[in-house]
């Protein structure tokens, strides 16, 4: 009886795993899906009347776009909650600001102004394979805080796994990225500090994020992060953009919210994104912010997969040997002891401390 | 205005010390008013979380042969304590 009860312990924590790097593969595919609607919403209007040597109104253009985008997500994500029947627990969480959500609205600051900006500038000012290469490194930045801060254990399996999946992200964009640098110019130095400020941004979000998700629910705490970001960008941001500038920004979002077509990739990008950032959260909680991050880093093979898919040319050669190195990276993760993954943190468990 | 699920799971352990699933889970439904089977899943699903994020211990299993599964006897942790007072629910 007792082997046969231990026996079901081990399928118990095997699930559990599963299902965490599951949640952890859909956040990978749906990043990478996001990147189709939201590249082809700068060719629609009125993006793509916005000159390129615009930076100015570049970045106004990017505070709008995120900002509505951030909406449309806070809507599928209500949805996805009051299907779920969750709307009350994200109410009573939300209002706990001062203990408890005030970790989703830092969270919001590290993923939605910092990485998307930074993201932004190192797509501008260096280019976009610098700015995706820049972005892989994100969950070792996620690992170290939450090593250091909540000593979330990683093992030396994980730690490997992490490491094969990165070098076979740089693998797949590398030769891009070294042509983009030989690139010169005198604003160069904000594109480094854009890609530096992605990577830390969406690492820090994690582990924030998971600072809060340990005594509340992933779907609920997705809803906050986004309800703080659209508050932050809606009352703060744009409204001082448009007093202290003369940038358009109400006729940026009017035109956008009045044009179909672009409302269409928004709607198409935001509920990509939803899901991607709820399977992010789950997975956060099932097998810990290093390993939900490592494999959400796949999205750069599922980007080169879902680009080849609609533009209908095949990716470059290295692509395979990228995919290679990424695929036996995630398998090096999955092969971890299911045990060792059910207990994410190195804490004393002192068991009815009084 | 109540706690939040898992906020109320920690509550709740906290103040029972030591507990088995089913009876914790019991108590947060008729708290809550839920019933059926995807409000047992999530409440276990919490559980499963917080045992994951070393806030509360798996003390002992054994498996439930009225309904072939595997229950958990739970502990707060010294980890768990602490994160309930950073966190207000204490």
């Amino acid at each position: 009886m007792s082997s046969y009860s231990d026996y079901a312990l081990q399928q118990h924590f095997v699930r559990h795993q599963r299902w965490g790097f599951r949640w952890a593969l859909w956040t990978a595919v749906l990043w990478g899906a996001w990147y189709i609607p939201g590249t082809a919403l700068w060719y629609e209007y009125p993006y793509n009347s916005i000159s390129p040597d615009n930076q100015g109104q570049r970045l106004v253009a990017t505070a709008v776009m995120t900002w509505i985008h951030a909406l449309a997500v806070f809507v599928f994500l209500a949805v996805w909650n009051g299907s779920l029947g969750k709307l009350r627990d994200y109410g009573r969480t939300l209002v706990r600001f001062r203990k408890i959500s005030k970790w989703y609205a830092l969270a919001s600051l590290f993923g939605g102004p910092m990485a998307i900006f930074g993201s932004y500038m190192a797509m501008g000012f260096v280019g976009p394979v610098f700015a995706a290469v820049t972005s892989l490194f994100y969950p070792v930045v996620g690992a170290v805080i939450a090593r250091l801060w909540y000593q979330e254990k990683i093992s030396a399996q994980a730690a490997l796994g992490m490491a094969i999946i990165i070098m076979g992200g740089v693998v797949i964009y590398g030769p891009g990225f070294f042509g983009e640098l030989g690139d010169d110019g005198s604003y160069v130095w904000l594109g480094y500090l854009g890609g530096i400020l992605s990577a830390i941004g969406w690492g820090a979000e994690g582990a924030v994020a998971s600072r809060a998700m340990d005594v509340t629910d992933p779907d609920v705490g997705i809803q906050c992060r986004f309800s703080f970001e659209i508050l932050f960008w809606g009352l703060l941001v744009l409204p001082a953009v448009m007093v202290l500038t003369d940038q358009p920004v109400w006729f940026l979002l009017k035109e956008t919210l009045l044009t179909p077509v672009a409302m269409t990739w928004m709607l198409l990008a935001s509920v990509c994104h939803a899901f991607c950032y709820t399977a992010f959260y789950k997975s956060f909680s099932l097998i810990g912010v290093s390993r939900g991050e490592a494999i959400g880093n796949l999205y750069g093979v599922f980007a080169v997969i879902f680009v080849a898919l609609v533009t209908l040319e095949l990716p470059e050669w290295y692509f395979l040997l990228g995919l290679a190195l990424t695929i036996i990276g995630s398998f090096v993760m999955f092969r971890e002891p299911a045990e060792a993954v059910a207990q994410l943190r190195s804490v004393t468990e002192t068991p009815g401390a009084g | 205005m109540k706690l939040h699920h898992k906020g109320y799971m920690l509550v709740l352990l906290e103040r029972k010390q030591l507990a088995w699933d089913d009876v914790l889970i019991g108590e947060a439904m008729q708290e809550y008013q839920l019933s059926g089977r995807y409000w047992l899943n999530h409440f276990r699903i919490i559980l499963d979380e917080l045992a994951s994020a070393g806030l509360i211990s798996r003390e002992d299993h054994r498996l439930d042969n009225r309904t072939d599964r595997l229950i958990f006897q739970y502990a707060l942790s010294g980890f768990g304590r602490q994160r309930m007072q950073d966190t207000g629910l204490l």
